[in-house]
């Protein structure tokens, strides 16, 4: 209560400041953010290509240390205050938040200039005036903060420094890191080498390393079996479909009042005759199974096969009336890989088995399996990877690890500890 | 062991862990909330092995699959973080959501077979779901607390400390869970889509939340200032959690979102 008296009696703009001049400045650097989004539109983030980026962050980190010859000036110990971090904050939460409610467009995106919020930069959000001064502005006073407290270092304080350094260190080499960042699409071929890209603009680049491709497989989930209409297609009933994963282990099932049980299931077949499968692993396999249907309220008994089919084989029902039959729904991709060999100028080459969660990492590139021909399933001829070049990942993962260190602190011993030190630390600067 | 049997050992885990939850509010039968949720997870647990055997491979297929072990790591932590901070809202909040995955498993027996794309088949995926939960529930809780000190203000005029340490506590914990959480989703991307942070949809309002608290664990580091304006704070907060939570895919800010499943 004494303190809020005093603060009263402060004048504004007289020191020590606190949050009216914290929200005043907070809200300046706002506004001016805007008048340049609004007179020079958006920021094109990939000015800060190294070396740009690199200058800029040696000058954020000069800064940073110069605030250790000023340890007294009043203005620095508002700078990296409470009130101040507070507006930050609160700042990056409401730029955030806009963010959040308008649909965002690639950055440079032409046509949009004639609505309000795109003059304003909302629709694209990290690439605005706004928001890049203040994530500067975030970088500054985190960064003289860190560098202020390590200069009366504590021990016990080290759930601060994991926190507050390891965020930093995310902000710093995530965002100066980006325009460096560089990521692309390759489709190969099956047994064919390709070292041509796309980027997301759909331009080609050759890039100084090469993929070939071996071999593109799929493991499929074993599809389910569902009775639907035969003129409308539509699952049954209508209300709440039917439908009996196909499981080897649980051969038995209910569909819209018919019982099923299946005889055989054979998850890569091909057709033998007219009316029969058998089992071939061949890459035009689809699966197929030999089910009974049995009505208990009508007696009626139907037998055969049911397939999906794929590209290269027809699909196959059990007809159960004129209005009813069996189907077997389209197979669920569980894994697909490629079998890759990746060469790159200084004659390495490395051989991998690409799959989604499983990339490959080679001098500095990681390599994702991204995707492939959707319509033809396991029988596409081609696979999709994607190459990402991210040479800032490394002081990103340190600061991850950092913050996890941290976010363990704050959950094994709570508020208290971190607050008295800071209270102290506060008063002895006062 | 399989789907058949899980009933015969869910059952008899949500009765100690339900039974754990009420009995931990006397004061004198302390142990035996202790000794009760041990018992439960421990024949939880069994299942899991059991059924691990049975099948052959890690159950890690399916949505049932993973709601198995959501409810394994919920009863877990959260009786571990019981032990830490004595709280016996918190065993009783952990068993009752752990139950609830139970039974969606055992009532929606369906969805048991849903089958797990192949992005979601990664080892970041249910400690990643599991920290938001407990993150969750500390700051509903914490939130519940905000009006009790709020009626209080308003009636005496002054704030109670006790109340505002067990809120920073929950904060604290319960950002500690919500970071965690997020940066496992972050290395979970990076691995699965090429980078650990897109801006997708649902990590914007991820952000927009963590800012949230963030602002409130600064606001109170001058405890005695801006009381008020920190208490108002949680209940914003959460509404902002809500709509990362539930929210996102209903905005027409979402559509192409890798959150939508």
């Amino acid at each position: 209560m004494i303190i809020m008296k005093e603060e009263n009696k402060r004048k504004m703009w007289q020191m020590p400041w606190g949050y009216p001049e914290s929200i005043a400045i907070t809200a300046g650097i706002v506004f001016v953010g805007f008048m340049l989004q609004i007179t020079i539109k958006g920021f094109n983030f990939y000015l800060l290509t190294a070396p740009v980026n690199l200058v800029v962050g040696a000058l954020i980190i000069g800064l940073c240390l110069l605030t250790l010859a000023l340890k007294k000036s009043k203005f620095l110990s508002w700078f990296t205050g409470v009130p101040f971090s507070v507006c930050i904050i609160s700042a990056l939460l409401v730029l955030t938040l806009i963010m959040g409610l308008t649909p965002q467009t690639a950055s440079g995106s032409a046509n949009t200039n004639d609505n309000f919020f795109a003059l304003l930069g909302f629709n694209n959000m990290t690439g605005s005036w706004p928001f890049i001064l203040i994530y500067f502005t975030t970088l500054l006073s985190l960064g003289s903060l860190i560098v202020r407290r390590l200069a009366k270092f504590k021990i016990k304080d080290w759930g601060f420094y994991l926190n507050h350094i390891g965020l930093w260190l995310v902000l710093f080499a995530g965002g100066l890191g980006h325009a460096d960042m560089e990521r692309y699409i390759m489709h190969v071929r099956e047994g064919e080498v390709e070292w041509r890209v796309y980027d997301d603009e759909g331009t080609v680049k050759e890039l100084p390393i090469a993929i070939q491709l071996n071999d593109f497989d799929m493991e499929e989930y074993p599809p389910k079996l569902t009775i639907i209409d035969r003129t409308t297609g539509e699952p049954q009933p209508l209300s709440a479909p039917d439908y009996y994963q196909i499981n080897t282990k649980a051969p038995t099932g209910k569909l819209d009042g018919w019982v099923l049980e299946m005889n055989e299931y054979i998850h890569q077949a091909v057709r033998n005759s007219d009316s029969t499968y058998r089992a071939a692993p061949m890459p035009g396999a689809t699966p197929a199974a030999y089910i009974t249907m049995t009505n208990p309220s009508t007696g009626e008994v139907r037998k055969g096969w049911v397939c999906g089919g794929n590209q290269a084989q027809l699909y196959k029902t059990l007809e159960l009336s004129e209005q009813h039959t069996v189907v077997m729904t389209v197979t669920e991709p569980k894994r697909f890989m490629s079998d890759i060999e990746v060469y790159t100028p200084d004659g390495t080459t490395k051989s991998a088995i690409l799959e989604v969660n499983h990339p490959l990492r080679i001098g500095g590139w990681t390599i994702y399996q991204y995707g492939y021909d959707n319509a033809a399933g396991r029988l596409s001829s081609y696979s999709s990877m994607e190459l990402v070049y991210d040479p800032w990942i490394v002081p990103v993962y340190i600061g991850f690890i950092m913050i996890a260190l941290g976010a363990v602190a704050m959950i094994v011993r709570g508020h208290s500890p971190n607050r008295k030190t800071l209270l102290t630390d506060n008063k002895q600067e006062k | 062991m399989n789907w058949d049997t899980f009933i015969w050992f869910a059952l008899p885990a949500m009765i100690l862990w339900a039974s754990a939850g009420i009995v931990v509010y006397r004061k004198k039968s302390k142990v035996l909330a202790d000794i009760l949720m041990i018992a439960g997870i421990s024949i939880y647990t069994l299942f899991i092995i059991g059924f691990w055997i049975n099948i052959e491979r890690p159950p890690l297929r399916t949505m049932g699959e993973t709601r198995l072990w959501y409810s394994f790591f919920l009863s877990v932590v959260g009786y571990v973080t019981y032990c830490r901070w004595k709280y016996p809202w918190l065993l009783s909040f952990s068993a009752l959501v752990a139950s609830v995955f139970i039974c969606i498993n055992l009532f929606k027996p369906e969805i048991h077979s849903k089958n797990l794309m192949p992005a979601l088949q990664s080892i970041w995926f249910i400690p990643h779901v599991t920290s938001y939960i407990l993150s969750y529930a500390m700051f509903g809780a914490a939130t519940v607390g905000a009006f009790v000190q709020l009626r209080k203000i308003n009636r005496k005029g002054l704030s109670d400390k006790k109340i505002f340490d067990l809120l920073d506590n929950l904060v604290y914990v319960g950002f500690g869970f919500l970071v965690l959480g997020m940066l496992m989703g972050c290395v979970w991307a990076k691995e699965a889509w090429g980078h650990y942070w897109t801006w997708d949809p649902k990590e914007t309002w991820a952000f927009v939340t963590s800012m949230g608290y963030l602002a409130y664990i600064h606001l109170r580091l001058q405890g005695e200032k801006r009381e008020k304006v920190a208490l108002w704070l949680l209940p914003v907060a959460l509404i902002l959690l809500l709509i990362t939570w539930i929210g996102v895919n209903y905005l027409p800010s979402a559509q192409g979102s890798i959150h939508v499943y």
